[in-house]
């Protein structure tokens, strides 16, 4: 017993004060030019406006998912399966590309014929920047939120994202990030 | 510089552009959605001989008459059209563009010339594009897809 206590004083002697080095010394956080691009990557999409939204069987006919879309101005249905998980989505990209022109011969047909299966999707834990660089790059407009456990939980569009970036353009440029390292307020 | 005092300073004429799309009135819904799917673009203009813009159908205006009537595709286009919104000059700040599309929900936005020609399209996918553009280190770094946990376990 006594020779291990001794080995620990020596151990809590071997890294003493002078030895110690802080771990994230040399790591710079990000610096921000104006508040709205902290908004943009600091935040969560959970903080966005995400909701409301509506999900639909798979086994809605491409008829009633048109007349959905025109009568709520809804730009893209999210469709799900039986368990409630998103199996994919219908744009109005889709109505344009694979419907329009055969409409009359496939308005009974189902949704999951047409629809965009396994859509890109962002989670509610995913950065703003995140939504701006799928829609920017990957040209979605409509992106599907998914929770942790990967159930659809809202919905983003241009729309949306418009308004948080407004919501978010005055805000104060961020601190310098030596005061931004203290205690959050 | 800020994202925000880029928005304030740079003109329209840095978003980009998309081509616009043109049909005369007698054109049919059915040549507006070729056009359309051809350029994968949502929107056209119903225009005169003179090139001044009669009318617009967009991917909207589709899907609204195709609920109405499903023997829309071979009316012309005059009998669907919209009215033209208004445009916004290539001189405009890029913050005008981001007012229309946040105040009126407007998704296409036509550029013109100093003389009212109109030269592009934006609207919101310009608008995302820009912002991903003039703010590349947070915005272009983002992984395309990907998932909140991994499929396999990785190492031993």
């Amino acid at each position: 017993m006594a020779e291990q206590k001794r080995r620990l004083r020596r151990a809590a002697e071997a890294c003493d004060t002078d030895e110690f080095r802080d771990p994230l010394s040399n790591y710079d956080p990000a610096v921000y030019d104006d508040g709205l691009e902290l908004a943009l990557c600091e935040a969560q999409v959970r903080d966005m406006q995400i909701t409301p939204f509506a999900t639909f069987p798979a086994t809605l006919s491409i008829e009633t998912a048109i007349a959905t879309m025109s009568r709520n101005d809804y730009f893209a249905l999210m469709i799900v399966n039986d368990e409630g998980r998103l199996a994919g989505i219908f744009s109005e990209r889709d109505v344009l590309v694979k419907v329009a022109e055969q409409y009359e011969q496939l308005k009974d047909h189902p949704v999951s014929e047409v629809m965009t299966p396994d859509p890109v999707v962002i989670y509610e834990t995913d950065s703003p920047a995140k939504a701006v660089n799928l829609m920017a790059v990957g040209g979605f407009r409509h992106l599907p939120v998914l929770g942790v456990d990967d159930r659809v939980v809202g919905i983003l569009g241009p729309q949306r994202m418009a308004r948080y970036i407004h919501a978010h353009f005055d805000d104060r440029a961020p601190e310098p990030p030596r005061a931004a390292a203290g205690p959050e307020a | 510089m800020g994202l925000r005092q880029t928005f304030k300073d740079e003109a329209v004429s840095k978003l980009p552009l998309r081509p616009v799309l043109t049909l005369p009135p007698d054109g049919t819904v059915r040549q507006a959605v070729a056009l359309m799917k051809q350029h994968a673009l949502g929107c056209l203009f119903v225009v005169d001989a003179g090139g001044r813009a009669l009318g617009r159908f967009t991917e909207r205006d589709l899907i609204r008459q195709l609920a109405a009537d499903p023997g829309v595709l071979d009316k012309p286009l005059s009998q669907v059209m919209t009215p033209p919104e208004s445009c916004i000059e290539v001189g405009a700040p890029v913050e005008a563009v981001f007012n229309e599309m946040k105040d009126l929900g407007r998704r296409f936005i036509c550029i013109t010339d100093e003389n009212g020609r109109m030269v592009g399209l934006t609207g919101q996918k310009g608008l995302m594009e820009y912002i991903a553009e003039n703010f590349p280190r947070q915005v272009k770094v983002q992984m395309m897809q990907s998932k909140l946990y991994m499929d396999d376990r990785e190492g031993a």
